[in-house]
């Protein structure tokens, strides 16, 4: 693959090996985020301990980039607190929203791999999905 | 029309004559035709003439540039509404096919269609030619009915009771499928439509320009088609419709140029086509869409048709050459236009669109604007390859190496 290709290895390996996909019938919450558009469909399903996530977990269908980004999410924000998540959350919208932001303005380091997504308007929204649904479960206004 | 015993046709010359893509020369295998084609020099350069020579307003001015620019643009009219085999003031500009399709629907359907009748679409239909109706039959307490499509998703005429009952007010619906590239039979139902008094509407998006379509030959009541799909400028649709209904129909824009006289309470429209061109005419992009009109002319549509569909073949016969491949739509690409779309079976069609592009292959990937059609089909969404005369062979196996990639990469 070319530099330019959004298929780096970290994000392959996310898409070949997910991590925390699976049942999410032990969760405290599930939100479900879906984009009609291509299809991407997913449940994010969330176990806290007190403000505490313990346990984050995903399941659906969807492309690459979608599953690889839910399973990216669940990494980054396992074992944060709801205010921690919520804001990393931001930090995500604004990285791939906001004019002038680069590679540096990254909210983790294990979402490196997603830097090279970010020229694709297209894919935004299979990159925000798993985000958007967890964002949903904190539950904060 | 026959397919030749082999493709004799030179697309070395059309893809010269269109700069963008002989400027990207082997680094873009453009394959979205379907969405929007590339515009060749002809048209380039009569948009470009319009605003360096002949820019005035159009059915406005005394003087000569006014003159000159009112004659190229009525030229421009005639030219279309030839290709087409419409009288010229059949022939109405407007900004799309989308518009043209809602001038239909508002401006000539709503006021008369009443609670109980029918409007019939077909399950293929792009969502610009079954929002305007579904909406329609929300608010006038109509029904929506729909032609479903066999196995292979040519149209199910066997089984659609009542398509031609006295309550069915309209049959809108395409010539080409742009996700299955699929040709329907329109004589067939214009003629069966025509003995009940039935209106048909076609959208022509598809075909007109890579095909030959007759209105007087189809006996159609309203056809649409746009520019930027044959060849032409965007921003640019066209309208014919019989005389009989454009005299019925209520124009949806109102200002000026369209209107005779003007008092403190009423107002007479022009006859047709002026009182469907409110505001000032664009000039320039009529000029482009005429242009595109000869360019395909110059080029011969048939032997540009010929080319496209063995292509298509070729496409067809190599995409089943893959493992794991699902291709929508008839196998014979006679029975199509150049516009194959297709599954790998376990990889996104995203996936498959963005890999094919990161190798230069331009395809589309998504619903295509045609939800009804993917919910059928138990799909979200499929890949498209969509052909033009200046694709060739290579264009199909750069293609084919790209979903060979494709399935390396998400095995």
């Amino acid at each position: 693959m070319s530099n330019s290709s959004i298929y780096k290895d970290v994000l392959m390996d996310h898409y070949r090996n997910p991590r925390n996909r699976g049942d999410l019938s032990e969760a405290d919450i599930v939100r479900r985020g879906s984009n009609p558009r291509c299809g991407d469909d997913i449940d994010v399903g969330v176990n806290f301990d007190a403000e505490t996530l313990a346990k984050v977990m995903f399941r659906g269908r969807g492309c690459s980039v979608c599953l690889a980004s839910a399973s990216m999410m669940t990494e980054t924000v396992s074992g944060k607190s709801k205010t921690d998540a919520h804001q990393l959350v931001a930090a995500m919208r604004n990285w791939f929203t906001a004019e002038g932001a680069t590679a540096d303005d990254r909210p983790a380091d294990n979402l490196a791999a997603l830097d090279a997504v970010r020229g694709h308007s297209a894919r935004k929204r299979c990159v925000m999905l798993a985000w958007e649904a967890l964002d949903e479960a904190l539950e904060i206004e | 029309m026959k397919i030749k015993p082999f493709d004799v046709f030179d697309s070395a010359p059309v893809l010269a004559d269109v700069p963008l893509l002989a400027a990207a020369g082997e680094s873009l295998h453009y394959l979205d035709n379907a969405a929007t084609t590339q515009k060749p020099n002809a048209v380039i350069d009569a948009i470009s003439d319009c605003y360096r020579q002949h820019n005035a307003p159009v059915h406005r001015g005394l003087y000569d540039l006014a003159e000159n620019a009112s004659q190229l643009y009525e030229t421009a009219r005639r030219t279309l509404a030839k290709f087409i085999g419409a009288a010229s003031d059949q022939l109405i500009f407007t900004r799309s096919a989308t518009e043209s399709i809602n001038m239909v629907a508002q401006g000539w359907l709503r006021p008369r269609l009443n609670k109980g009748d029918q409007i019939w679409l077909t399950r293929m239909e792009h969502h610009a030619n079954y929002l305007p109706w579904q909406a329609l039959c929300r608010d006038n307490g109509a029904r929506l009915r729909i032609i479903e499509l066999n196995q292979d998703g040519t149209l199910d005429l066997e089984n659609c009771t009542g398509l031609y009952d006295a309550s069915t007010k309209l049959i809108a619906l395409t010539q080409v499928s742009n996700v299955l590239g699929v040709i329907n039979p329109l004589k067939e139902i214009c003629a069966k439509a025509a003995g009940q008094g039935i209106a048909v509407m076609i959208d022509a998006a598809q075909s007109v320009g890579h095909m030959p379509v007759d209105v007087t030959e189809l006996d159609c009541d309203f056809l649409v088609f746009s520019a930027h799909k044959m060849f032409g400028p965007n921003g640019i649709g066209a309208l014919y419709g019989k005389a009989e209904r454009l005299n019925q129909m209520e124009p949806l824009l109102l200002g000026g140029g369209m209107v005779d006289h003007v008092s403190q309470c009423d107002s007479i429209w022009m006859p047709y086509p002026t009182k469907f061109e409110a505001g000032s005419q664009n000039l320039a992009d009529a000029l482009g869409f005429a242009a595109a009109v000869n360019w395909i002319r110059q080029h011969d549509m048939h032997a540009m048709h010929a080319h496209v569909t063995e292509l298509t073949q070729y496409a067809l016969d190599s995409l089943a050459k893959l493992n794991n491949v699902e291709i929508y739509g008839p196998r014979d690409a006679e029975q199509r236009a150049g516009i194959v779309s297709f599954n790998l079976t376990d990889v996104h069609p995203h996936d498959v669109g963005q890999i094919a592009g990161e190798r230069g292959v331009a395809i589309r990937a998504g619903h295509h604007c045609c939800q009804p059609l993917m919910q059928q089909l138990g799909i979200a969404a499929t890949a498209r390859a969509s052909f033009a005369p200046y694709n060739n062979r290579n264009d199909v196996d750069a293609l084919i190496e790209s979903l060979h990639a494709a399935q390396a990469l998400m095995g």
